[in-house]
C-alpha cells in the first residue's frame, strides 16, 4: 500500500513546466519522467508508441496496393474511416500528455488525468476491434446462410434413423409415331402396382421450331395418395430422362385416391424416333419415392455409437492408468513426506520438476507425439492422456498429501512405525477423500478431452466430428455433437453424485 | 535411568529452543515439565524420542545414547517410549481399534501390519488396552465420533500397545476440561504406579502439578530454572514462580501462567 504523502514531503520537479512540455512535445511521457512521474510517463510514452505504431501499420495492411504513404494515408481513410477516428484521437491525446506534463511538472498533487486515460483505453479498443476484424454485423447478415446448417447440427436425427425408400412406378406404351395396324399390347400388372394409361395411344414427336407434338392424356392410378409424382419417358434405346414443360420438370400430385391425370405434349428428340420398321415404342411412366419397410439407423448413427464408446473408454482407461501410475509420484512429490533428509528432498523437487514440464504441455501435443510412436488410434489418445493425467493428479494428490494433519504422523512415527507404516496408517486415511474427489474430476476432464483428442487422429469420436465438418457433413457432425454433449451431461451428474457420497 | 546431558536445540531458523539442558529421570517417576509455551517443553519431549533431532547433547537410557541412534534401532528404541499428545493426534477418520493397533506397528512385520493382519496375542492387548481405558463400546467407532477425553484415552491405549516403559505425554490435559483432567491423569498415574512406567509429563495448571507429580522441572527460554521435587512444588514460592513464569506473571487461583491462550509455537 503506497499512503499519499503530505504536502511538504513531495519533491518537487527537476525540471520547470515549460521545460516538461517541451520534451513531451518530442518524447510524449518523457516530459512526466522528468517531472518525478516516472510510472505514468513511461506508462504513457509505452502506449503512445506502440498505438502510433499500430495506426501506420493498419494504414499499410487496409490499403497495401498503394505506394507512397499520403497515397497510402488517403485509400485507407476512403476505405476505412475509422482510421481518421483513430488519428484523431491519436493527436488528442498527444495534446493532452503534453499539457499534463505541464501540469505534472507544476505540482504534482493537482493533476487529474482520468480523461487522458480513457482516450488511451478507448484508442486501444478501436484499435483491437480494427486488428481482431471483428464484424458482428456478419453474424446478423449471414444468418440466412448460416442458419439452415445449425438447424442441421441441432437436429441432425433425420440423418440417423432413416427408412428405406423405393420407387413405386407403372408405365404405359406409346407408339410413335401413330402407325397403321401397330397397337400396343395391354401390360401385364402385379396386383397392388400403379396403372398408368394414355389417350391417344399414339402420336408425333415435337419438332424443333415447329409443329409440338401429340398431346397425350396420361391418367394412373393406384399410386399413394398425396404424394409428389415424377413423369419419366424411356426411348426405344432406354434412355431415360424426365418429362419437362417449358423448361422445368413436371410434377403432379396424386389425389386421396392415389390418382392422378395430366396433359403430356410427346417432346422433342435429337436421335430420329423411327427405325426401319417406321415407328418406336416409348414408356411413359409415374414414379414415386416411397418408404418402405421398418426404420433403421444409418451407418453415421452406428459410427457415432461405436465412436462414443470408444471414447468413454478411452477416457477411463487413461483415468486409470493415471491413477495408478500417479499415486506412487504423488507420495515422492510430497514435501512432508520428502523432507526427512537431503536425498529425499533432491528427488521431491526433481519429480516436481518433472511433472511441471509434462503437465504445461497439452494433451494434444501428447497426442500428436503418442501418434509418432504408436501409430493412428485410440492407444495413442491414451498414452496422450495418461501422461497428462499422471502429471496434473500426481500434483492434486500430492498437494493433498501436503495438506494432512501432521498430528497423526507424528503419533505413528513415535510408536516405530516404517516408513510404509507411516503412510499407510497415518497418510492413507486422511487422503482417501480428496483423492476419490480428485480422481473422478480428472475422470470428467479425461472424457471431456477424448472427444477430442480424435481431431488429431488419437482415437475416439473427434476424428469423426472433425472429418464430417471437413465434409460439410452438418447432419453427421451433429450426431457427433449430440453424443458428446449427452454422454459430459450424465457424466456431470454421474461424477457430481459419487462426489457426494464419498467425500 | 533417563539422563538428559547438556542437551540443545536450535532449529534451522536459528531459533535455539533448549540451551544446555541437563537433568535425570530415576524409573518410575512421574517428572512434570513446566514452563511458558515456547520456553521449550515440547522440543525437550520430542527430542526424547527423536521425534525432533537434537543439536547437541546426549540422552542416555540404559547406557545407549537416543540422540546417536539411527534407522531400526532408532525404531526399536521408540517402540519402548510410548507418546501422547495435546491434539490427541489420531486418525480421526479410522476406527477407535485402527488407532490403537497403530501402536502395535513397531512390533508387527511391515506386510503384515498392510494387510491388517495383527497377531491374536496384539488383537487380546488391544482389547485389554480397551477394557482398561474404558472404551470397550467405542472400538469400531471412528475416532473423529468420539469427544475430547474419549479421543485422549484412545491415544493412551494406543501409547499402551507399544509396552512402554516411558510414556511422554506432551500437554495432555490442555484441550480439555479440569474435570476430564483428572481422569486422564489419573489413567496416567494408575500407568505410573502400577505400571511403574516413568512418566514425563508437561503441563501447566499447578493444581494438577502439585497432585500428580514426584518432580518437576521448570524451563525457560530453554533453560532448566527450576528443579525440584513434588514437596518443593507444593511449597513453590513466589519468586521461584516469577523466575519460571517472568516478572508480569501473578498467581491465579491453581493455575500457574499460560497467560496466553495460543498453542504451542515452534518449540
Amino acid at each position: 500500500m503506497r499512503t499519499r504523502k503530505t504536502d511538504t514531503e513531495i519533491k518537487p520537479s527537476l525540471v520547470p513546466p515549460i521545460v516538461a512540455a517541451i520534451v513531451s512535445v518530442f518524447l510524449p511521457g518523457v516530459g512526466h519522467m522528468l517531472a518525478r512521474s516516472f510510472g505514468k510517463g513511461l506508462t504513457l510514452f509505452l502506449s503512445f508508441v506502440s498505438m502510433v505504431g499500430l495506426w501506420f501499420w493498419r494504414v499499410k495492411v487496409e490499403a497495401r496496393r498503394e505506394v507512397g504513404f499520403i497515397d497510402q494515408f488517403t485509400k485507407s481513410i476512403e476505405l476505412l474511416p475509422i482510421i481518421l477516428v483513430i488519428l484523431i484521437l491519436l493527436v488528442l491525446i498527444y495534446i493532452y500528455i503534453i499539457y499534463d506534463a505541464y501540469k505534472t511538472a507544476k505540482d504534482r498533487t493537482q493533476v487529474k488525468s482520468g480523461w487522458l486515460w480513457v482516450l488511451v483505453l478507448i484508442s486501444f479498443f478501436i484499435l483491437g476491434w480494427q486488428i481482431g476484424e471483428i464484424q458482428p454485423a456478419t453474424l446478423v447478415k449471414d444468418a440466412k446462410n448460416s442458419l439452415p446448417l445449425l438447424s442441421r447440427v441441432l437436429w441432425p436425427w433425420d440423418k440417423a434413423i432413416y427408412r428405406p425408400e423405393e420407387y413405386l412406378s407403372g408405365y404405359a406404351e406409346v407408339v410413335i409415331p401413330c402407325t397403321e395396324g401397330v397397337e400396343v399390347e395391354p401390360l401385364t400388372v402385379n396386383e397392388g402396382d400403379p396403372i398408368v394409361s394414355v389417350n391417344p395411344v399414339c402420336g408425333n414427336l415435337s419438332e424443333i421450331d415447329g409443329d409440338p407434338g401429340t398431346t397425350l392424356t396420361m391418367t394412373g392410378s393406384g399410386f399413394k395418395p398425396n404424394t409428389e409424382t415424377e413423369i419419366w419417358w424411356e426411348d426405344q434405346v432406354q434412355n431415360k430422362f424426365r418429362h419437362r414443360a417449358a423448361g422445368d420438370y413436371v410434377k403432379v400430385t396424386t389425389d386421396e385416391n392415389g390418382s392422378f391425370t395430366v396433359d403430356v405434349i410427346i417432346p422433342y428428340r435429337v436421335i430420329p424416333a423411327t427405325n426401319e420398321e417406321g415407328y418406336v415404342v416409348w414408356k411413359l411412366s409415374g414414379r414415386q419415392l416411397a418408404s418402405v419397410g421398418e426404420p433403421v439407423a444409418s451407418e453415421e448413427l452406428k459410427l457415432s455409437i461405436e465412436k462414443m464408446i470408444e471414447t468413454i473408454f478411452l477416457g477411463m482407461m487413461s483415468t486409470f492408468f493415471g491413477i495408478i501410475l500417479s499415486l506412487p509420484v504423488s507420495f515422492l512429490a510430497a514435501r512432508n513426506l520428502m523432507s526427512a533428509n537431503k536425498l529425499t528432498l533432491a528427488i521431491y523437487y526433481f519429480v516436481r520438476f518433472i511433472l511441471n514440464i509434462i503437465r504445461s504441455i497439452e494433451p494434444l501435443v501428447w497426442a500428436v507425439i503418442a501418434i509418432i510412436a504408436v501409430g493412428l488410434g485410440p492407444f495413442a489418445g491414451i498414452i496422450a492422456l495418461t501422461i497428462h493425467s499422471i502429471a496434473a493428479l500426481g500434483k492434486l494428490y500430492s498437494e493433498a498429501i501436503e495438506s494432512i494433519d501432521p498430528g497423526p504422523l507424528e503419533a505413528i512415527n513415535a510408536t516405530g512405525a516404517n516408513w510404509l507404516q507411516l503412510v499407510w496408517y497415518g497418510v492413507i486415511p486422511q487422503i482417501i477423500p480428496p483423492f476419490v474427489s480428485f480422481t473422478i474430476y480428472r475422470w470428467d476432464i479425461n472424457v471431456r478431452m477424448s472427444t477430442i483428442i480424435g481431431m488429431v487422429g488419437g482415437g475416439g469420436i473427434g476424428y469423426l466430428l472433425v472429418q464430417w465438418i471437413r465434409l460439410l457433413d452438418y447432419r453427421s457432425a451433429g450426431i457427433a455433437i449430440w453424443f458428446i454433449a449427452i454422454t459430459v451431461a450424465i457424466l456431470d451428474y454421474v461424477s457430481a453424485e459419487i462426489r457426494a457420497r464419498f467425500v | 535411568m533417563l539422563e538428559i546431558r547438556h542437551l540443545t536445540k536450535v532449529y534451522d531458523d536459528g531459533t535455539v529452543a533448549l540451551r544446555d539442558v541437563s537433568f535425570s529421570v530415576p524409573e518410575g517417576e512421574f517428572l512434570v515439565v513446566i514452563g511458558l509455551s515456547g520456553s521449550g517443553k515440547s522440543t525437550l519431549l520430542r527430542c526424547i524420542n527423536r521425534l525432533i533431532d537434537p543439536t547437541e547433547g546426549e540422552i542416555l537410557w540404559n547406557g545407549v545414547d537416543l540422540a546417536k541412534l539411527k534407522g531400526d534401532e532408532l525404531r526399536n528404541t521408540r517402540r519402548k517410549i510410548g507418546m501422547i499428545f495435546q491434539q490427541f493426534n489420531l486418525v480421526k477418520r479410522s476406527t477407535v481399534l485402527t488407532n490403537v493397533m497403530a501402536g502395535r506397528l513397531g512390533y508387527t512385520p511391515t506386510w503384515r501390519s498392510l494387510s491388517g493382519q495383527f497377531t491374536q496375542k496384539d488383537q487380546q492387548r488391544a482389547k485389554d488396552a480397551l477394557e482398561r481405558l474404558g472404551l470397550t463400546d467405542q472400538t469400531a467407532k471412528r475416532a473423529d465420533e468420539l469427544s475430547g477425553g474419549q479421543q485422549q484415552r484412545v491415544g493412551i491405549a494406543r501409547a499402551l500397545m507399544q509396552e512402554p516403559e516411558i510414556i511422554l505425554a506432551d500437554e495432555p490435559v490442555a484441550s480439555l476440561d479440569p474435570v476430564l483432567a483428572h481422569s486422564i491423569l489419573q489413567h496416567l498415574e494408575r500407568l505410573n504406579k502400577e505400571d511403574e512406567m516413568t512418566i514425563i509429563c508437561s503441563l501447566h495448571y499447578l493444581d494438577l502439578v502439585q497432585r500428580y507429580s514426584t518432580s518437576v522441572i521448570g524451563l525457560k527460554d530453554g533453560r532448566i530454572v527450576y528443579e525440584g521435587s513434588s514437596e518443593d512444588i507444593r511449597k513453590i514460592t513466589d519468586a521461584q514462580f516469577k523466575s519460571i513464569y517472568g516478572e508480569e506473571a501473578e498467581r491465579m487461583g491453581g493455575i500457574i501462567g499460560e497467560l496466553a491462550t495460543e498453542e504451542e509455537g515452534a518449540a
